[in-house]
């Protein structure tokens, strides 16, 4: 039996469809030819079409390049870190929370601040007067790094990034080894197989769909993370900090470059479909398989 | 042994990953003068003034109307996800219509920087008038919120046996009926977390708050910032913890009272998505 027809299919789709072509699809379409337009503040109604030049523009910005190499960067180091001790922990303390589900509220928390507020408390946590953690290295060192200067600016953000989302990796690891069947772990423990050989042989290739979702889900927030590192430094400590969402935030506010951002959009655009459409591929690859 | 040990690794993942947040507490309930002493974890005189002066003197930061900014923005962009993605759901679940392309293409939506699409949203509300406007933020949001509810809802209609659907039509109900008669009642359960879910994530928002929003419907995490940019004499440590406590707390207690469930979406829509 057609339980919705063709039409009522239609009825029901069309206001998600109308908003989303409202607010998505338009500014798609003003990208695009903004992109390829002599565009300013002062003839936004009617830019002048000019070719490719805002493309070059972008391509041959060694700032653009940075920006990338930090977002790329970036994301690889966060989502492996995050997905590693993630892993550690939903396996080493699965005996402890197995029991008392409560436990989980904290590991959760994180998960619950604004990644913009994060950034905000991080620059008293680590504020040379006011923060704690220069106070005790001092005390207990005689001396404290420059957390935000040009040269640990990167390793500070990937440890701040790193501690708030390590929770989303461990909670999904959480899920995945306790729904493990318990006769998969008899059976193997009956086959002889202990500690180590069950842990790389039966469990991490179970759980091993998720760990590649956790994966991708990390990189892709940590390629365009924007909210804790623009609270934390502006952006600031000599554009080492720049990711490719801030390079065009500041390319549009900060410079008034409007096609040059809008550029950038499409140029980013293009590499998350890209790595979207590689992501796709890879889960109806493992679809086939199971 | 190992036991011990397990309590020990709990206990600095624990601290470590909200080590921001236990500091930013424990400075909010200090002087001025004790944060320029002591910049430790101890209080050596708690107090509770960061919070009277930043919830009472509002004549250079208004908290309350970022907090209210942020909860009408937050709650437009909930309930308005939510209205769109149900029948968009149902026709996705029970039809062909939308499922090979709308539905992955909506899905994959949480996995594009939204950075792309906010110079010309930022253009279009310049015409529409819609800048600095709650709505204006609230409609945005809504696209935030619209994946994870198509998928929750998809997920939820689909787990409702097709039997169900097909004995209303026997008995002659439209399909409208059906949806709400049959399909509602039992994704109804689905609906709180939903809501709880998107308003956490739309409170949370960052980017198109800076973007979009100057004064009158600046939401907390952006007029939190403000707090920084306080001219001469530097920022005034206590009263900043005490607005970053205050808005954080919303989310991180409606988070915390809900983490089963939300937990639960949140790796439904991960895993499935």
């Amino acid at each position: 039996m057609q339980l919705v027809n063709r039409g009522e299919g239609r009825l029901f789709l069309s206001p998600l469809v109308i908003f989303l072509l409202l607010f998505l699809g338009f500014p798609a379409i003003v990208n695009l030819v903004y992109s390829i337009s002599t565009v300013t503040f002062e003839t936004l109604r009617a830019p002048e079409l000019s070719g490719y030049g805002n493309y070059l523009d972008v391509l041959s910005d060694r700032y653009f390049w940075q920006a990338s190499w930090f977002s790329l960067r970036f994301g690889i180091i966060t989502a492996l870190a995050e997905c590693l001790i993630g892993l550690f922990l939903a396996i080493f303390l699965n005996p402890l929370l197995g029991k008392r589900p409560y436990l989980m509220a904290p590991l959760m928390l994180p998960l619950m601040v604004a990644p913009a507020m994060v950034g905000l408390m991080y620059r008293l946590v680590l504020h040379e007067f006011a923060g704690p953690v220069p106070y005790y290295l001092w005390m207990w060192f005689g001396d404290s790094p420059a957390f935000l200067d040009a040269d640990n600016a990167f390793r500070t953000l990937v440890v701040i990034e790193t501690l708030q989302w390590t929770p989303f990796a461990f909670l999904l690891f959480h899920t995945a080894y306790s729904a493990i069947p318990s006769d998969v772990r008899e059976a193997a423990a009956l086959d002889g197989a202990g500690g180590w050989t069950l842990l790389t042989k039966i469990e991490l290739p179970l759980i091993k769909p998720t760990l590649i979702i956790a994966f991708f889900i990390r990189f892709i927030d940590g390629f365009r993370v924007f909210d804790n590192i623009y609270a934390l430094t502006g952006a600031g400590a000599g554009g080492s900090t720049t990711s490719l969402s801030i390079y065009i935030y500041q390319a549009f506010f900060k410079q008034g470059a409007i096609g040059k951002a809008v550029a950038a959009s499409v140029v980013l655009f293009i590499a998350s479909l890209v790595v979207l459409y590689a992501l796709t591929a890879l889960g109806s690859r493992r679809k086939e398989k199971t | 042994m190992t036991r011990t040990l397990r309590w020990i690794v709990f206990a600095i993942a624990a601290i470590a990953m909200n080590f921001p947040v236990i500091v930013t507490l424990i400075t909010s309930f200090k002087s001025a003068r004790e944060i320029s002493s002591n910049a430790g974890l101890w209080i050596n005189a708690p107090t509770l003034s960061n919070y009277l002066s930043v919830l009472t003197d509002t004549t250079r930061f208004n908290i309350w109307l970022y907090l209210f900014n942020s909860t009408m923005a937050a709650l437009i962009g909930t309930l308005l996800a939510m209205a769109l993605a149900f029948p968009a759901a149902y026709a996705i679940a029970r039809s062909e219509t939308g499922r090979r392309v709308l539905f992955p293409m909506v899905v994959n939506l949480r996995a594009v920087p939204l950075i792309i699409f906010a110079i010309p949203l930022y253009m279009m509300y310049q015409w529409l008038g819609l800048l600095d406007t709650r709505i204006g933020l609230g409609l945005i949001l809504t696209i935030v919120n619209i994946p994870l509810a198509l998928v929750i809802f998809v997920n939820a209609i689909a787990d409702v046996p097709v039997e169900l659907d097909e004995a209303a039509k026997v008995d002659g109900a439209s399909t409208l009926e059906t949806l709400r008669r049959v399909i509602w009642p039992v994704v109804r359960p689905a609906m709180p977390t939903t809501f709880i879910f998107g308003f956490i994530t739309a409170w949370n928002e960052f980017l198109f708050g800076l973007m979009l929003t100057t004064s009158k419907a600046v939401p907390m995490t952006v007029g939190a910032s403000f707090f920084f940019a306080a001219s001469g004499g530097g920022v005034n440590w206590g009263t900043a913890s005490a607005v970053m406590i205050i808005g954080a707390l919303p989310p991180a207690v409606i988070g915390l009272m809900m983490y089963k469930q939300i937990f639960g979406s949140m790796t439904a829509g991960a895993v499935k998505g």
